[in-house]
């Protein structure tokens, strides 16, 4: 299947992932909290059953990871995008020193990680998993027989992150693929994955997180906490003083463009494309530029991209109107959907 | 810089900066104003703003800038980040000016 069709199957009905690209880590110990809190980008004060999108940043205050953290009883699990799960134990381990009775266990090894994305991603869970699993708050997780359901997604429809152990994980996915079959689902590549993120302004880690800037250029700053010192804080902080030059700012464009490509008005370069990719759902080009900040807004119709001097002008992300903002599984269902009305999923 | 640009690209900042300290002098967001980046999503995500500030949004909004919020998709819309309540200000702002 196409990654069009995939993407499609995301923003009107659901589709099923696989992550070997996400790294899962437990820390356990009496010091899980002070070894996690070290690098954490946030206030860890997370509640049992509670997960926390942060980031972990290098020395010079880079993106290093895009990361979730779980509290599950004493201990913390991470999920995390960008380095491999060796890079990530040993980053944890190296910022960790001096501190007493923790321990990094990695599970990446053992246990397999499934998405499932879409209007209809609650439905289809359910059916796996139980009712129950509807009433789930977003960032929230909960253990059922063996395997740990996460209320998450970065697709900005409803989204579920299913962390179930190697040996099982085969048979969990066959049956959701039965199960699938009564709602159109598609399986979804990363690439898919990773354009549904775009359209809904989630940070990409290994798109845009690999510009070499700072947090506050990508407007990820509410991710930092201000009130405590974390590995690239003081990076951040001296940033914030040297002043903002730059900000991640969307853009669509008829036309493609390309990361790497420059953006110009009035024929002066005012930044560049960190991310890019065609939507099929708006049928144009959607992207992410760093552009100088005197022009870092949405709203300015006449830019111009790349080699080709593209139309292009910038907007207020989301770029779509998320069918799952207005599905409510008190009322509807996928088999319902043709009877139900649904604004259109485009933006004008 | 187009006057018309530059006049644009000033109402835009001033709008946000309007937006952005209504969000920490009326909802209470534990932010300083500055560092609400301007897409930065409101609610789950972001400021993670629940259902109550979302009805307290609706009457500062209403109060504080003049601007209603609808009750259809525009306003769902509308109320998903930072700018994009900005995107509403500044339409409700020209349609008066519009019409005036």
């Amino acid at each position: 299947m196409e990654p069009s069709e995939q993407i499609l199957a995301i923003r009107r009905s659901v589709a099923l992932s696989r992550l070997p690209h996400v790294s899962y880590q437990w820390i356990t110990g009496t010091g899980a909290f002070e070894a996690l809190n070290r690098v954490f980008s946030r206030e860890l004060y997370v509640r049992d059953g509670q997960l926390v999108q942060g980031l972990l940043l290098d020395g010079e205050g880079h993106v290093y990871a895009d990361c979730v953290v779980a509290r599950d009883d004493d201990d913390y699990f991470l999920l995390a995008e960008g380095p491999d799960p060796r890079g990530l134990a040993e980053y944890l381990s190296l910022h960790a020193r001096g501190v007493d009775d923790f321990e990094i266990v990695d599970r990446t090894a053992t246990h397999d990680l499934i998405s499932l994305d879409g209007p209809y991603a609650w439905e289809l869970v359910a059916r796996l998993v139980g009712q129950e699993v509807v009433g789930l708050p977003y960032m929230t997780f909960f253990h059922l027989d063996g395997l740990v359901c996460c209320r998450s997604g970065k697709t900005g429809e409803y989204g579920y992150v299913l962390i179930v152990d190697r040996e099982h994980s085969e048979t969990t996915w066959n049956s959701l693929v039965e199960l699938g079959r009564g709602f159109d689902a598609a399986e979804a590549s990363l690439e898919a994955l990773d354009v549904c993120a775009l359209e809904n302004w989630f940070f990409n880690v290994r798109r845009e997180g690999r510009a070499r800037v700072t947090p506050i250029e990508l407007q990820l700053q509410w991710r930092l906490s201000r009130k405590k010192s974390f590995v690239g804080s003081e990076a951040v902080r001296q940033r914030l003083e040297e002043g903002l030059t730059r900000r991640a700012t969307t853009l669509l464009s008829k036309e493609p463009f390309a990361v790497g490509d420059q953006v110009s008005l009035a024929g002066r370069v005012i930044g560049d494309i960190v991310n890019a990719a065609h939507s099929p759902v708006r049928g144009e080009w959607v992207g992410l530029a760093l552009l100088d900040l005197a022009y870092a807004h949405p709203g300015i119709t006449t830019l111009r991209v790349g080699p080709e001097r593209t139309s292009a002008r910038t907007v207020s992300p989301p770029v779509l109107q998320n069918r799952s903002l207005y599905v409510n599984p008190q009322v509807h269902s996928y088999a319902s959907r043709e009877e139900d009305e649904f604004p259109s999923l485009v933006v004008p | 810089m187009e006057s018309d640009l530059r006049s644009y690209l000033e109402r835009r900042r001033r709008m946000l900066e309007r937006v952005r300290n209504l969000l920490v002098d009326k909802l209470g967001v534990q932010r300083e104003a500055d560092e609400i980046d301007p897409d930065t999503p409101l609610f789950a995500t972001g400021l993670a703003l629940d259902s109550i500030d979302a009805v307290d949004l609706l009457i500062h909004l209403e109060a504080e800038l003049g601007i209603e919020v609808p009750s259809d998709e525009e306003g769902r819309s509308a109320l998903r980040t930072v700018n994009s309540i900005v995107d509403l200000a500044l339409e409700k702002q020209e349609a008066v000016d519009g019409a005036e």
